[in-house]
């Protein structure tokens, strides 16, 4: 469902130096999948995101939703991606009911389609006591159910999320990562980005442990500690980063 | 059912603008400051000027004279004033009222004054025709100390002895005041007007005394009559005021949801939201441009109703047009609003290319000032009084419309310069909204961690392209629509005589601007000079077609011309300066004309329009839009309406011949056959000769001879037959639209 292949992002800087963000990324999320994208902060991480999105161009390397490539088509691959961050702004003077309404035409959907679609995620996201209220007067769980509404809203076969549960209560945290079982169970192809490694221990078929832009692993969880002979994910992820940081490793 | 560009728009700045009449701020900002600070403001200022004239021209004022026998002739001059003696202390609003109506002494001519709107003006006028209570205190010789030192607000010396009927004597009256001191300038100005009357008074007597009729020492009497209707008077006043009122709340409400709806919008995250939706950069941008547009219209009108309320329900109507009848211009206010159209889009469309180019709401707003100031200094220069809708101002964005504003307010309705200034005004707006989508999508700008925003502009981080994108092409366009005009328009003033001379400062020109500048600028943006001026061989179709159209467009263009002299005609002015243009074009030598009419703005035109411009517009439009905005160009940069549908038409021909053909050559050579048949046929040294001796005067008015008409008309179907025909397989190939597909943005950095 997803593909990245050599997917490379050079950054120019106003001192005329070059800064490669994302080197040479490939790996591929297949649907019904949850693949975890693990790395410490400056990694590279959301700027791959964006670049899967079409947020970003790539300098170079290609990636396929679908099969269709985000660069000759941003516009249809876009229509199959749900994306999802934690500072994902909401219009604050606008309540979820008009905000979801707004991106339901955007998104082509019929009027009745789009209200009955809205209607059951209101019911299922338990937005109902909050949906008629402005969104500046929402709380950050009450905002983060709002955008995962409308990250699912056209149905996409294909969610990117990064740092979802980033700032959230135990029980709006609980929610959303059952949510992200529940569709990647519906078939839905997940690509989740988190800091939080217990998240990425439970939920991820495979983990792509990414650093300093290159990708420097990937596997199931169960292959990554046969590759380092460390158990936790924890371990694995600091054997793994500090082999490949210069100053930690000596 | 996937929805399309325009209902993807129609989404956007629906929900834009619901979105920012939510927001109080921009509430208060357009409704509530017009509606309520405004005449609050107004009728506060009023109330606090009526109160300062009023109390000036009341006062009690002190006058020092030297001694007792100046006071007791002081005395007696004051007292005996028949202007006082009239109402004796005459109230405050009489005065006031009467000083603000009439127009002051010395200014009774055919032109009209400027209103006086301070308060000290209006009191000086006041105490001259009704003058306050003095006081005199006796100082010996220090009456110029006792000014002063603020012991008086006047000093009056009588140099010799004092005025009398009986004698022939004239005597001298020193009046000493302080200038920095308007209590002393009121009391100066009361005092000479009782003393002016007393003269008066004496020569009356002296003459009558005499037996001498008044009018001996009047032979001439003069009475200034204004003629202006109270229509126009009224037009005039609102003209002063009204275009500053139009730029300036204009901007003013358009400010607020430009910076919300860009830099706002990325600084609270929502930007990302909305970039992930199925929807082109250049939609968000447009939809954001309608919404504020429309407030920066809706501020605007919502101004001037609560400043035109304020003008005529405060009083201050009567005040401005100094006591006479206000009519509005009401036929002027359709065309007014309709010019507040392009002058609002305008703004809008430079607000969000700035707005568009910041990070955040702060460093918005510190791009807004220098804004502001782009904006007033036109304005003003537009506003200075002789400034007339002509030469530079014609095109000079604001100030145009300033004055064309002014004009209309006088009743002045030129078509041609509405049109000029709408159009204008357009292509200026049509450039910033292409360069606020280029800026509002970049990744620099939409976010912070992917680049700086230096780098938009660093040649070595440009990717090569085939050719300039439309938001550059459209730039570059406007600047040299602007300089090309004002270059061409100094011409005349540097001293430049009609001649060769002159015809080689026009080629430079076009030269510099046209050729060597869109050159440059390609280099610059790493754009293939071979594919944005198409610099390619064409096929013989291309060649042929580019005859049919050269040979026979002069002939169409001429019956074109004449048919369209019967209604829309060229002013006798203009006709007459063409004429005598052509009377020294027809003293040069016909190579000399071929080169310079017909040679030089063949290639400088081709390259630029067709090759540069072209090529940028094609990159974000299809091939129909891109000819009918090409040759809307075209034509406009003709600088006269009655020439845009003739050179319009042309440049369309020309941009068919490249599209078709992929290649300049062919869109050069029929150009320069166009021109130089044009120039030829009329010459008499050239084909005019030749011409009248197989039945065609072309030097004459009038149409050409029908064979002439129907074998061109024929000739140039073949033309366009031959360009439709083309194989447009071949065009898809290296269309610089296809091509560029792949890396559309110019300031995107090297990859």
């Amino acid at each position: 469902m997803i593909r990245v292949e050599g997917l490379t992002k050079v950054f120019p800087t106003p001192e005329g130096v070059e800064k490669t963000a994302v080197r040479d990324l490939s790996f591929a999320v297949e649907p019904g999948e949850i693949y975890g994208l693990l790395g410490p902060n400056g990694a590279g991480k959301t700027t791959s995101l964006r670049m899967i999105s079409g947020l970003l161009r790539p300098t170079a390397g290609r990636v396929y939703i679908g099969g269709v490539d985000v660069t000759d088509d941003p516009e249809r691959v876009k229509r199959s991606i749900g994306y999802l961050t934690a500072n994902t702004g909401l219009y604050e003077r606008l309540s979820p009911l008009e905000f979801l309404r707004y991106f339901a035409t955007l998104y082509s959907m019929q009027r009745d389609e789009a209200e009955a679609k809205i209607a059951g995620l209101i019911e299922w996201l338990g937005m109902e006591s909050f949906a008629a209220m402005r969104c500046g007067a929402l709380s950050t769980g009450q905002k983060q159910r709002t955008n995962i509404a409308r990250a699912l809203l056209a149905d996409p076969p294909v969610l990117i999320m990064d740092e979802p549960t980033l700032g959230l209560d135990v029980l709006s945290n609980r929610l959303i990562l059952e949510l992200i079982r529940t569709q990647a169970r519906a078939g839905k192809a997940i690509l989740l980005s988190t800091h939080a490694l217990d998240e990425i221990e439970t939920m991820c078929q495979r983990i792509g442990l990414i650093h300093d832009g290159t990708l420097i692993a990937e596997g199931s969880l169960d292959a990554l500690r046969t590759e380092t002979g460390k158990q936790r994910l924890s371990e694995i992820f600091l054997q793994l980063t500090n082999a490949h940081d210069p100053v930690l490793a000596d | 059912m996937r929805m399309t560009r325009f209902s993807r728009i129609n989404t956007i700045w629906k929900k834009e603008l619901i979105d920012t009449l939510r927001d109080r701020r921009t509430v208060v900002a357009m409704v509530l400051v017009p509606m309520v600070l405004y005449p609050a403001m107004m009728l506060g200022s009023i109330g606090a000027f009526e109160l300062q004239v009023s109390y000036l021209v009341t006062e009690e004022y002190t006058v020092a004279v030297p001694d007792p026998d100046t006071r007791q002739w002081l005395r007696h001059v004051i007292d005996s004033d028949p202007a006082r003696r009239i109402d004796d202390n005459g109230t405050a609003e009489e005065i006031v009222e009467r000083a603000a109506t009439q127009p002051a002494e010395g200014t009774e001519s055919s032109e009209q004054p400027e209103p006086e709107r301070d308060g000290a003006s209006v009191a000086k006028r006041g105490v001259r025709e009704r003058p306050p209570p003095y006081r005199i205190v006796v100082v010996g010789e220090h009456v110029v100390e006792a000014v002063t030192g603020g012991a008086a607000n006047v000093g009056l010396v009588l140099r010799g002895p004092p005025p009398r009927v009986g004698s022939e004597n004239s005597s001298q009256i020193g009046v000493a005041f302080d200038e920095s001191d308007i209590r002393s300038e009121i009391a100066a100005s009361g005092l000479e007007g009782v003393l002016a009357r007393y003269a008066e008074r004496i020569l009356l007597q002296r003459l009558a005394e005499r037996e001498i009729d008044p009018s001996f020492v009047a032979p001439l009497q003069i009475e200034s009559r204004n003629v202006a209707s109270a229509e126009r008077m009224t037009g005039s006043v609102l003209g002063r005021i009204v275009p500053l009122i139009l730029i300036v709340m204009t901007i003013t409400g358009a400010i607020y949801p430009a910076i919300d709806l860009t830099a706002g919008e990325r600084e609270r995250g929502t930007l990302e939201t909305l970039m992930v939706a199925p929807v082109a950069t250049s939609e968000l941008v447009f939809g954001k441009f309608i919404v504020i547009t429309l407030i920066g219209l809706l501020s605007a009108l919502l101004n001037l109703v609560s400043i035109g309320g304020t003008i005529w329900l405060g009083g201050v109507g009567s005040m401005l047009a100094q006591g006479q009848q206000m009519v509005f211009p009401l036929g002027a206010l359709p065309w007014v609003f309709l010019l507040l159209v392009p002058l609002a889009v305008l703004f809008s469309a430079v607000l969000l290319a700035v707005c568009s180019f910041a990070r955040s709401f702060k460093e918005a707003q510190n791009y807004i000032a220098p804004v502001m100031m782009a904006a007033l200094i036109p304005g003003v220069v537009g506003i200075l009084p002789g400034t007339q809708l002509k030469g530079p101002i014609l095109i000079m964005p604001v100030a145009n419309i300033v004055v064309l504003t002014r004009e209309l307010f006088l009743g002045k309705f030129d078509f041609g310069a509405i049109a000029i200034v709408a159009m204008s005004t357009s292509l200026y707006a049509g450039a910033a909204i292409a360069i606020a989508t280029k800026l509002f999508g970049q990744e620099a700008v939409l976010f912070a961690d992917s680049g700086s925003i230096r780098t938009l502009f660093q040649r070595k981080f440009f990717k090569p392209r085939p050719a300039p994108s439309c938001a550059v092409a459209l730039l570059v366009l406007a600047l040299v629509y602007t300089l090309n005009f004002y270059v061409q328009n100094s011409l005349g003033s540097a001293g430049i005589v009609p001649g060769v001379g002159y015809l080689g400062a026009i080629a430079l020109t076009l030269a510099i601007l046209m050729g060597l500048g869109p050159y440059l600028t390609t280099l610059y943006l790493r754009a293939s000079p071979l594919e944005t001026f198409r610099l390619r061989a064409p096929t013989w179709a291309g060649w042929a077609a580019a005859v049919c159209f050269g040979l026979s467009t002069w002939v169409l263009i001429r019956a074109w011309f004449t048919y369209q002299e019967t209604w829309l005609p060229f002013d006798p002015r203009i006709k007459a300066q063409l004429e005598a243009q052509l009377g020294w074009i027809s003293s040069l030598h016909p190579a000399t004309l071929v080169f310079f009419l017909a040679l030089v703005p063949a290639f400088c035109e081709e390259l630029f329009f067709r090759g540069f411009v072209l090529s940028g517009v094609r990159t974000a439009l299809n091939r129909t839009w891109s000819v009918i905005i090409v040759a809307l160009a075209f034509g406009l940069s003709h600088y006269m309406i009655q020439r845009l549908p003739a050179t319009a038409l042309l440049g369309a021909i020309m941009a068919l011949l490249v599209v078709q053909y992929r290649s300049i050559y062919p869109a050069i050579l029929a150009h320069f056959l166009h021109n130089a048949l044009t120039t030829l046929s009329t010459h008499p040294e050239g084909l005019l000769p030749v011409l009248r001796g197989i039945g065609f005067d072309a030097a004459a008015e009038g149409y050409p001879p029908t064979g002439w008409l129907i074998a061109a008309a024929a000739l140039s179907l073949v033309g366009l037959s031959l360009c439709l025909l083309a194989p447009k397989a071949a065009d898809r190939g290296s269309d610089s639209r296809q091509a560029g597909a792949e890396g559309s943005d110019d300031l995107v950095p090297v990859q």
